[in-house]
């Protein structure tokens, strides 16, 4: 790829947790504070190499895991300082995951003097006995000094992340952490159903028949139930499980949505840089050793097609309240997608879970309830 | 080989009485397999019939035994105990002039042995009992002789106790065959009457045919003709089997072995058939068989669209070496391209089933099984129907008959009252009881086919305790109230749900179906109606509740091409279904039809 477009969205990965929660699928290890320098080192070699073959010129950047803030502060301060490196678009958004009782006013103030304005908290639930199903080991209070460190450091954006249909809980327990999370004005609320992924502890008990998934109606309720009050209480829902105070939808997640390019370097972080997809191994030792020999961390490389690239567009846009922008699509994949997927469209739209608009096409209230099986008919 | 030393004789038996491994003492003893060959039920050669320890193909073997200095031969088939198989037990026979009659002797008389005892008094067999199995801790050899007695008229002073297992009483048993079963009468010097008892099929050689030779001496190279084909072939291998086929110049009156003649295909034979000299031919064909009946009919379907050709030819391969199963390409709505089955009863079926996944790698779907109707139409004609969507419409229908069964079940004392209810339930005719013992009784009922054919058997299994037993041939057909019972998915009728049954079963069996379905189908985007119709009359109704909520999170990290192949994989799953009317119907909810109610 000669001629990649400048990448605006920066993703860094950091593979380290205090302990790992049983619900977690994502690649994170317990924290090893010998060898994060070493990934510190290997995640600034990447991302080096990287600038060298890309124009990075990054409007948000999003330091996820895992829990960046395990790691030492001037550790944490010193990736950020890489990461923040200009050129840097005007008005970055710049975002670090955190875990509550992670940020320290120590640790918020390494933050934001590094130049992150954007906390993405994973509160999860303020019920105690659910934060002990899903193996959280915060308490619910803790949160609200994770916000309290983070604004008296000058970070103002706030996300908090919650889970509902979590095994046990309730519709009035689920309405409880809403509030207590509505309490705490937060700017961004992602609100996800628990799912159970293969491979994790919380599937094996569900295997096992130890606890048992929401029930789907209840799930729904749930859900419907999440929309309702965060309209009410002005945060408007933007995408299935995200819901934000005008203006403070997130910049970084948006590129996702949107199917726009991305570079994502850490190990296990996925990318899209030139019409690749790529995914870097998900293996921590592996990864440090690839670029202390000078070796690519890339595991896994696709060159979608067209075709694959427009697909994916509907699965990522559909997702967005507004929906796709029928214009904007034809111009870059050359069809109007209500005739590109004209079976599709018809169908869902007869069953009333997709909207034609002169100048969109977005699922309705009902269609975001079950969109994973009307996104896959395009699939 | 003088006549006199011939004995030619069958080993029949209620299943797992012990014949297979009666057949391997005997093998054993008299030197025909070295010891090191030696394997448990030796003659059951098939990996079916390994796997599932039972004999699904009757199997011929020579052996020479020697009795006091003087050499005998004798030529046994061992025979299959499941009732699927029965016609098999019945060729059997007819190629002999004894038979063993084996009995469990923790078991005692059995269905089947009254069965298998009554085909071979009717074939004026000698018959010597064995009493088996005499080693085992719970064995009573003297009650199981006093049943053979009671129910077969045999006395018990001709009853031989043995293990098959151990070898004791075995030398004892060879000596009752010499004494009591007669030598054959057939003259060697006569024209050629040999009957086809048998047949295989040999990718080398073509087809084998099983002969006993009745009368006269075939040779090799000679001219031969089938008489019931009128069909002349040259005889280009003799042969005895000693287990394994071993060439031989002639075989003479009396004798039993195998034929190869250049013959291509199994249909070209038929079992029962008379072999004789081209150039000299018999006055007359020896009185032959009724080929086996189809009973059970139901469909194959491949599993995926495309694999219809990988099916019919695995079909034809199957046909090659078993003739007693039938096809007949088949059109379904829902399922598309595939083939109407006949089978000799649900055992075959399955073993016709498990054949074409496991020696052809083909995966199907089968839909209920059924049996054949008649159906008297208003014009006088009369069809045979075997499938639901065969039946002519209403109006030109005057009368709908089904098969009925005479069915014999031997059963402990104490589960009488249960099974008398069960036979009420499915429609059946009691016909008499009689103890066999203080303690076992032989109930003799009337059924329709039909209801017998799901899970009659395994009721009967679980009321007894495993001890029941049964056995049963059609006898004929009478008119009935039937009706066809349409299943609709989503307001469509679903073909290869619909079932011809009994107007009084119809409700229930309808409910249970459909209550089955909303089971088995996934929740679809929209709210699907399940019925359970007679005509235009509607008798049971469920419905699926639309799918409410299926979202799942982000892309975390932007890890896109995860979530796409994640939801790939959810389509590639929908993809095996099979959809009817905008309903993706996963396969095995076409077999809820065959499902046991409760
Ligand atoms: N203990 C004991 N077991 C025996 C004896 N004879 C047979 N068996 C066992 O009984 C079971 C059935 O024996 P088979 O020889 O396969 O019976 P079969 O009558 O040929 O069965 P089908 O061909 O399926 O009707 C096997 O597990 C044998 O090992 C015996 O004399 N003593
Ligand atoms: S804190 Fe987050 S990344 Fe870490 S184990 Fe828990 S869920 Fe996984
Ligand atoms: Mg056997």
């Amino acid at each position: 790829m000669t001629t990649s477009p400048t990448v605006r969205a920066l993703y860094v990965h950091v593979p380290y947790c205090h302990t790992i929660c049983g619900y977690c699928d994502f690649y994170s290890e317990v924290l090893d504070t010998r060898a994060a320098p070493r990934l510190v080192r290997a995640l600034t070699a990447e991302l080096r190499a990287q600038r060298s073959r890309c124009r990075l010129e990054p409007l948000t950047i999003f330091v996820g895991g895992g829990t960046p803030t395990t790691l030492a502060p001037d550790l944490l301060a010193r990736l950020l300082a890489v990461l923040a490196e200009p050129p840097l678009g005007a008005e970055l958004e710049f975002t670090v995951e955190a875990n509550p009782a992670t940020v320290s006013p120590q640790v918020a103030d390494a933050l934001a003097s590094a130049g992150v304005n954007r906390v993405s908290i994973g509160a999860q639930s303020f019920d105690p006995a659910e934060l002990r199903v899903l193996e959280r080991i915060h308490r619910p209070e803790q949160v609200a000094q994770t916000v309290r460190h983070a604004r008296a450091a000058g970070i103002d954006n706030i996300n908090l992340d919650l889970i509902f249909a979590v095994p046990g809980q309730s519709l009035d327990s689920w309405r409880r952490s809403l509030d207590a999370a509505l309490e705490l004005e937060p700017d961004h609320l992602s609100c996800y159903g628990l799912t159970f992924e293969p491979g994790t502890p919380l599937h094996e008990q569900m295997k096992g028949g130890r606890i048992r998934p929401a029930d789907p109606e209840l799930e729904a309720d749930m859900y419907e139930a999440t929309v309702a009050t965060l309209a009410a209480a002005g945060l408007r829902q933007y995408e299935i499980s995200n819901f934000a105070r005008p203006g403070r939808e997130c910049r970084h997640n948006l590129v996702y949505w949107h199917n726009e390019p991305y570079l994502g370097i850490g190990p296990s972080a996925s990318g899209f840089v030139g019409g690749v997809r790529y995914k870097n191994v998900p293996d921590t030792a592996e990864y440090v050793r690839c670029l202390d020999e000078g070796r690519s961390p890339r595991a896994q490389q696709e060159t979608l097609s067209p075709e694959q690239r427009a697909r994916e567009s509907v699965m990522l846009e559909l997702r967005l309240v507004e929906g796709i922008d029928r214009r904007r699509f034809a111009q870059r994949f050359g069809h109007d997608p209500a005739e590109l997927f004209g079976d599709q469209v018809r169908r869902h739209a007869e069953l009333g879970l997709l909207e034609i608009g002169p100048a969109t096409l977005r699922l309705t209230r009902r269609g975001m309830l079950v969109a994973d099986s009307v996104i896959t008919d395009f699939l | 080989m003088k006549q006199s030393l011939i004995r030619n004789f069958s080993i029949v038996a209620h299943i797992d009485h012990g014949k297979s491994t009666l057949a391997d003492r005997l093998l054993q003893i008299s030197g025909a397999v070295a010891k090191r060959d030696m394997k448990e039920q030796l003659l059951d050669s098939m990996d079916l019939e390994r796997e599932r320890g039972i004999t699904i193909k009757a199997s011929a073997v020579t052996i020479d035994m020697e009795i006091d200095g003087v050499t005998y031969m004798f030529n046994l088939i061992d025979t299959p105990g499941h009732v699927d198989f029965h016609y098999e037990v019945d060729r059997a026979l007819a190629a002999c002039d004894g038979a063993l009659l084996v009995v469990d002797a923790t078991q005692g008389v059995q269905a089947q042995t009254v069965a298998n005892a009554y085909a071979a008094i009717n074939n004026d067999l000698a018959i010597v009992p064995v009493v088996n199995k005499i080693d085992l801790p719970g064995a009573t050899p003297e009650d199981a002789a006093i049943e053979i007695e009671h129910v077969l008229g045999i006395s018990v002073d001709q009853v031989q106790f043995v293990s098959a297992k151990t070898g004791e009483g075995i030398p004892e048993l060879i000596r009752s065959i010499a004494a009591h079963m007669p030598p054959p009468k057939g003259d060697p010097a006569g024209p050629l009457q040999a009957l086809v008892f048998d047949s295989e099929y040999d990718d080398y050689r073509g087809v084998i045919c099983y002969l006993r030779l009745v009368n006269g001496t075939i040779r090799k190279g000679q001219k031969i003709l089938l008489m019931g084909r009128g069909r002349t072939y040259v005889c280009t291998e003799l042969g005895k089997f000693r287990p394994k086929m071993t060439p031989c110049e002639q075989l003479a009156a009396g004798e039993t072995g195998y034929m190869v003649a250049a013959i291509k295909t199994l249909q070209d034979v038929t079992v029962g058939d008379t072999v004789t000299d081209a150039v000299a031919p018999a006055p007359s064909a020896l009185p032959g068989y009724e080929p086996p009946k189809q009973m059970v009919f139901c469909d194959f379907f491949p599993s995926s669209g495309e694999a219809f050709e990988e099916l019919r030819d695995a079909l034809a391969r199957l046909s090659l070496n078993d003739a007693s199963f039938t096809y007949q390409p088949q059109h379904s709505d829902a399922l598309g391209f595939g083939f109407r089955c006949g089978f000799l009863g649900l055992l075959h079926m399955d073993i016709v089933q498990e054949r074409l996944e496991r020696e052809c790698g083909v995966d199907v779907v089968q839909t209920a099984p059924s049996v054949t109707y008649e159906v008297q139409m208003t014009d006088g004609d009369v069809i045979r129907i075997d499938a639901a969507g065969d039946l002519p419409e209403g109006t030109k229908v005057a009368e709908l008959r089904e098969p009925w069964i005479d069915m014999q079940i031997i059963t402990p004392a104490e589960a009488v009252g249960s099974i008398m209810q069960l036979a009420e339930q499915r429609r059946g005719i009691f016909k008499k009881q009689e103890y066999l013992s203080p303690t076992r009784v032989m109930m003799t009922y009337e059924f329709p086919f039909n209801e017998i054919l799901y899970d009659f058997y395994d009721k009967l299994k679980s009321m007894t305790r495993g001890y029941g037993t049964m056995d049963y041939h059609v006898i004929g057909y009478r008119a009935s109230d039937l009706v066809k019972l349409d299943i609709l998915v989503n307001g469509k009728p679903v073909d290869a749900l619909a079932t011809i049954l009994h107007r009084s079963s119809a409700e229930r069996r309808g409910r249970r179906i459909i209550q089955r379905l909303r089971e088995e189908i996934d929740r679809h985007l929209f709210e699907i109606p399940l019925q359970a119709a007679i005509g235009s009359k509607v008798i049971a109704r469920e419905t699926i509740k639309a799918l409410r909520k299926n979202v799942t999170a982000k892309c975390y990290g932007g890890d896109v091409t995860r979530k796409r192949k994640l939801l790939e994989k959810q389509k590639e799953g929908k993809k095996r279904m099979k959809t009817v009317g905008n309903v993706d119907i996963p396969q095995k909810a076409f077999m809820t039809v065959l499902e046991p109610e409760e």
